[in-house]
C-alpha cells in the first residue's frame, strides 16, 4: 500500500516536471520515466501485456521520437509567460479534476466479481476484432499524414481553362 | 485488489489528466504541447486497465488499452512531423504563428 | 464468411478501395486513373449485379460493435438489391463517360476519387440496416455531391451552387437525425427490422414527428417541393456527375427512405396526404419551370424533379412497387439523358440551348440516343418510362384524390411539351450560328449505348423486379397482387382505359410543340405563370435568404475562433466540466 502511493506520487513528480522543464530535451526524459512508472503500475495491476507494450512504446519508441524530433527542429526556449493566464487555468483544472473525482469515486462499487480467465489473446482478436481494423486504418492514416507532411511539393500546377459546364446562361446567375 | 487501492489508483488517474491538461493549457511551444498530450494519455490508459481489473476483465480492459496506445503513438508521431514541418515554414515552434486559420 | 456477407463487403469496399487507390496514383499518369477508376467501378457493379439472385430478406451482420450504436447491419433484399445495382451500373457508366469527357482536365485524381467514394456510399445507404448508419452514408453522400458540384472550385457559380446544394440537404438531414434518435429513444436500438415491426410502440405524437422529419429529410434530398431549387444550381458540376449524382442515385435516396419506412408511417395522421401533395406541386411547378427554360442541363434537371414527384406520388398513394419501378426507369433514360446533354455540351462548348440548333445532321448517334431517352421520358409506348408513368398513375388514382391523379396526367402532357421542345432546339431547327460539332468519342460510345438500350429493354423486367421487392416485405399495392409476372402487369396496363386518358393528354402536349405558331395566343395569355416560372415561383428568393443568413451567421461567430491551441482546448476543457456538473446534478 505505502509502495504503490509511493509510485503514484513519484509519477505525478515527473509528469509535472515534465511540463516545467526549460529543455525540451530535458522534458522529454521526464516524460519517458512517467511512462516506466505507469507501465509499472499497470504491471502491479494484473495487466503484464500491455505493461510490456507501453513500456516499450511509450518510454522507447516515442521518447526516441521525440528526441529526434527535438534535434531536427532545433531546441527554443519561449518566454515563460502563457497566453491564458495562470490562475484561469489552475483554476479550471481544479474544478474539472474534482468534477471528475465527485462523478467517479462514489461510483467504486466494493463488490468485486469473480475474474474472468479469456485469454489476452482471444479477446484482442475475437471479442474486439473491430478494434484491430480500426488500429490498421489509423496507422495507414499515420503513415499517409506523416508522408503528406513531409514531402517538398514543388510542381506548380498548370493554369486551369475554362469548363463548358460552366456557360450556362448568363442570367442565372445574379450576383449576391 | 481493495477498495483503497482502487482509489489510489483514482487519484493517480485524476492526477495525470490534470497535469495533462494544465499543460495543454498553458504550452506555447508545440513539442510540450505534445508532450503534454503524452501525459493525459497515460492517465486515460490507467484508467482503462483499473476499471477492467476492477470489473474482473483484465483482458477486456488490455485489448482496449492497447487500442488506444496506438491511436496514441500515430498522434505522437504526426504532431511532431507537424513540428517539424512548421519549424521549418514558420520558423518558429511558437503556437501564436499557427493562427492563419483565423482570416 | 458467407457469399452474401462478402459480396456486400464488396460492393461497397471495392469503389472506396478504388477511391484510395486513384487518390494515390495522382494527377500525372491519366490513363492509369482512368483504367484503374472503371476497372473498380466495373468490379463493384459486378457484385451488386450477382447480389440480385443471391440476396436474402434477412439481416446480415458485418461487425458486432454493440452497445450504443447497435450492430453495423446489413439487409440485402430487394429493395436495397435494386437501388445499389442502380447506383454501382449507373456509375460505372458514369465512370465510363468520363474517361471522354473529362479529357484534359486538371486534378483528375480528386474527381475520379470523389465518384468512387460516392458510389461506395450509395451502395452503403441503400443496403444497411442499421439507422445510424443511413445517417453517416447519407452524410457521406452529401459530402460528395458538394465536392463534385464545386469541382471546377476557382468557378464561383460552381461553388456557390455546392454551398447552396449543401446548406438546403443538411437542413433536411437534421430531420433524418432527429428522427433516429426519436426512435432510438422509444426502441433502444437503430436496427430498422426492428422499428418495422415494433413501431407501434411509439406514441402517435412522437412517430408523427419522425414520419414529418423523414419526410423533410426526404424532400430535401430529392429536391422536393420546398426544397427544389437546389437541384438546378447543381448543374454546374461536370455532367457525368449531374448524370451520376443527381439524376440516377442521390435524389432517389429520398424516394428510398420514403419507400422502405412505409410501412411504419403510412397511418399517421394527414402524412400520406401530405406526401401526396409534395409529390403532385412539385411535379407540376417543376414541368412548368421546365417549359420556360433555355440552359439544357436546367431543363433537364427540372425533369428529374418533376419526375421524382410522381414517385413521391406514388408512394403516397401506396404503390410502392410502382414507384420504384419508375425510379428505375428514371434512372435509366435520365442518366441515358443527362450523358446526351454532355456529349452535346461537350462538343458545343455551351449549355445554352438558344446558340444550339442543326446539331442532328453532325451527331448522328447522340441525337438518336437522346431521342430514345425523350421519349422514354414523355411515356410513349413502348419505352420503359411508358408503362412505368402508367403504372404510377394507375396505383395513384387508386390510392389518392382524384385531384392530384388530374395534376399528374396534366404534368405528363406537359413533359411531353417540354421533352420534345428540348430536342427540337436542339437537334433541329436551324443553327443559331455555324458550329462544327463532333460525334461523341469512343468512350461515350460505350457508355450510352447500353443506357439506350436499357430504356428499350427494362420494361421486360417487370415481372421478375416485383418478385424481388415482394421478398423485401414491401406492401404490396392497394390491388395490385403481390406477385405478378411481366406479361400480367403489361396486359392490365395495355387493358386500363386510364392508359388511353394518358396516352391522350401527352399526345395533346406533342401537338401542341408542333402548331406552337398556331397556339401564341395561349401562350401569351400563360405568359405570367411563365414569367413567375422563370423565376421559379419565387423559392429562389426564399432559398438565397436562407443560404445568406446562414453565411452570415457563420461570419459573426467567427470572432469566438481566436485560432490559439490554448483557448481551443480551454474551451474543450470548460464543455466538459459542464457536461459533468449536469450529469452529477441529473444523478
Amino acid at each position: 500500500m505505502v509502495l504503490q502511493i509511493l509510485i503514484v506520487a513519484v509519477t505525478l513528480v515527473c509528469a509535472f516536471q515534465a511540463l516545467r522543464a526549460r529543455r525540451l530535451l530535458i522534458s522529454a526524459l521526464w516524460l519517458a520515466g512517467t511512462s516506466a512508472l505507469v507501465a509499472l503500475m499497470i504491471y502491479l495491476l494484473g495487466a503484464p501485456e500491455v505493461a510490456v507494450v507501453e513500456l516499450s512504446v511509450g518510454a522507447g519508441l516515442v521518447t526516441i521520437l521525440f528526441v529526434f524530433a527535438i534535434n531536427i527542429a532545433g531546441e527554443e526556449t519561449l518566454p515563460a509567460h502563457s497566453l491564458i493566464p495562470r490562475p484561469l487555468s489552475w483554476g479550471l483544472v481544479i474544478v474539472s479534476v474534482l468534477l471528475l473525482g465527485w462523478f467517479t469515486l462514489p461510483r467504486l462499487l466494493p463488490v468485486f466479481p469473480a475474474p474472468d480467465s479469456t485469454p489476452f489473446s482471444q479477446v484482442v482478436w475475437e471479442q474486439r476484432g473491430l478494434d484491430m481494423l480500426l488500429q490498421v486504418a489509423l496507422i495507414f492514416t499515420g503513415v499517409l499524414g506523416v508522408v503528406g507532411l513531409l514531402v517538398d511539393h514543388r510542381k506548380p500546377s498548370h493554369a486551369p481553362e475554362g469548363h463548358p459546364d460552366g456557360n450556362g446562361l448568363a442570367q442565372t446567375w445574379e450576383e449576391k | 485488489m481493495s477498495l483503497s487501492i482502487l482509489r489510489i489508483l483514482v487519484i493517480a488517474v485524476l492526477g495525470l489528466v490534470g497535469v495533462g491538461f494544465y499543460g495543454l493549457l498553458i504550452s506555447r511551444n508545440l513539442i510540450k504541447v505534445v508532450v503534454a498530450l503524452q501525459i493525459l494519455v497515460k492517465g486515460v490508459l490507467l484508467a482503462l486497465v483499473a476499471a477492467g481489473s476492477m470489473q474482473g476483465q483484465v483482458n477486456l480492459g488490455q485489448s482496449m488499452a492497447l487500442t488506444v496506445i496506438v491511436a496514441d503513438t500515430v498522434v505522437a508521431v504526426v504532431g511532431l512531423a507537424l513540428a517539424v514541418q512548421m519549424r521549418r515554414h514558420c520558423g518558429t515552434l511558437d503556437i501564436q504563428a499557427l493562427t492563419s486559420l483565423r482570416r | 464468411m458467407t457469399l452474401v456477407t462478402f459480396l456486400i463487403a464488396l460492393v461497397i469496399g471495392l469503389p472506396w478501395a478504388g477511391a484510395v487507390a486513384v487518390w494515390l496514383v495522382g494527377d500525372h499518369h491519366p490513363r492509369l486513373l482512368n483504367t484503374l477508376a472503371v476497372a473498380f467501378a466495373a468490379l463493384a457493379s459486378l457484385a451488386a449485379l450477382v447480389l440480385i439472385p443471391t440476396g436474402q430478406a434477412q439481416p446480415v451482420v458485418l461487425f458486432k460493435v454493440g452497445g450504443v450504436f447497435g450492430d453495423i447491419t446489413f439487409m440485402p433484399d430487394g429493395l436495397g438489391i435494386i437501388l445499389a445495382s442502380i447506383a454501382t451500373v449507373i456509375g460505372c457508366l458514369a465512370v465510363i463517360f468520363s474517361i471522354d469527357y473529362m479529357r484534359g482536365e486538371a486534378q483528375l485524381a480528386r474527381y475520379y476519387a470523389l465518384v468512387l467514394f460516392f458510389i461506395g456510399a450509395m451502395a452503403g445507404l441503400v443496403l444497411t440496416s442499421n439507422l445510424l448508419l443511413v445517417f453517416v452514408f447519407w452524410e457521406i453522400t452529401a459530402l460528395c455531391s458538394y465536392a463534385l458540384i464545386s469541382f471546377h472550385n476557382d468557378d464561383p457559380k460552381a461553388v456557390a451552387g455546392g454551398i447552396k446544394a449543401l446548406i438546403i440537404t443538411q437542413l433536411g438531414g437534421i430531420g433524418l437525425l432527429a428522427g433516429s434518435l426519436l426512435i432510438y429513444t422509444y426502441l433502444g436500438s437503430f436496427d430498422i427490422q426492428n422499428f418495422l415491426r415494433l413501431f407501434g410502440v411509439l406514441p402517435p405524437a412522437i412517430l408523427a414527428w419522425t414520419a414529418f422529419g423523414f419526410l423533410a429529410a426526404a424532400a430535401a434530398k430529392s429536391a422536393q417541393f420546398p426544397f427544389h431549387t437546389w437541384l438546378p444550381d447543381a448543374m454546374e458540376a461536370p455532367t457525368p456527375v449531374s448524370a451520376l449524382i443527381h439524376a440516377a442515385t442521390m435524389v432517389n435516396a429520398g424516394v428510398y427512405l420514403l419507400a422502405r419506412f412505409y410501412p411504419a408511417f403510412k397511418d399517421v395522421a394527414n402524412w400520406s396526404i401530405a406526401v401526396i401533395v409534395v409529390g403532385a406541386v412539385t411535379a407540376l411547378l417543376a414541368a412548368c419551370m421546365a417549359m420556360v427554360s433555355n440552359d439544357l442541363k436546367r431543363v433537364l434537371a427540372y425533369s428529374t424533379v418533376s419526375q421524382l414527384g410522381y414517385m413521391v406520388y406514388a408512394i403516397g398513394a401506396g404503390g410502392i412497387f410502382e414507384s420504384q419501378f419508375h425510379l428505375f426507369s428514371h434512372a435509366v433514360f435520365k442518366a441515358l439523358l443527362f450523358l446526351g446533354a454532355g456529349a452535346v455540351i461537350h462538343s458545343v462548348g455551351t449549355r445554352d440551348m438558344r446558340q444550339m440548333g442543326g446539331l442532328g445532321k453532325q451527331m448522328p448517334l447522340v441525337r438518336n440516343v437522346f431521342i430514345t431517352g425523350a421519349v422514354a421520358m414523355a411515356g410513349i409506348i413502348p419505352l420503359n418510362g411508358f408503362w412505368s408513368k402508367e403504372l404510377v398513375l394507375e396505383a395513384g388514382l387508386k390510392g389518392g384524390p382524384v385531384w392530384a391523379y388530374a395534376i399528374m396526367v396534366l404534368t405528363a402532357g406537359l413533359t411531353a411539351f417540354y421533352t420534345f421542345r428540348c430536342v427540337w432546339m436542339v437537334f433541329y431547327g436551324t443553327p443559331a450560328r455555324e458550329r462544327h460539332a463532333h460525334d461523341a468519342g469512343t468512350a461515350m460510345k460505350v457508355a450510352l449505348i447500353p443506357l439506350a438500350l436499357g430504356a428499350l429493354t427494362t420494361w421486360l423486367v417487370a415481372g421478375p423486379f416485383s418478385v424481388l421487392l415482394e421478398g423485401a416485405q414491401v406492401p404490396a399495392a392497394n390491388s395490385t397482387p403481390e406477385v405478378m409476372l411481366t406479361l400480367t402487369i403489361l396486359g392490365e396496363v395495355l387493358s386500363s382505359p386510364l392508359t388511353l386518358l394518358a396516352l391522350g393528354v401527352i399526345a395533346l402536349g406533342l401537338v401542341a410543340w408542333w402548331q406552337r405558331e398556331r397556339l401564341n395566343g395561349v401562350a401569351l395569355a400563360l405568359q405570367i405563370i411563365g414569367k413567375a416560372a422563370a423565376h421559379s415561383f419565387g423559392f429562389e428568393a426564399i432559398n438565397r435568404g436562407v443560404v445568406s443568413a446562414v453565411q452570415e451567421s457563420g461570419e459573426a461567430l467567427r470572432v469566438t475562433q481566436t485560432g490559439l491551441l490554448n483557448w481551443n482546448i480551454f474551451g474543450i476543457l470548460l464543455a466538459l466540466a459542464i457536461v459533468l456538473a449536469i450529469l452529477i446534478r441529473g444523478a
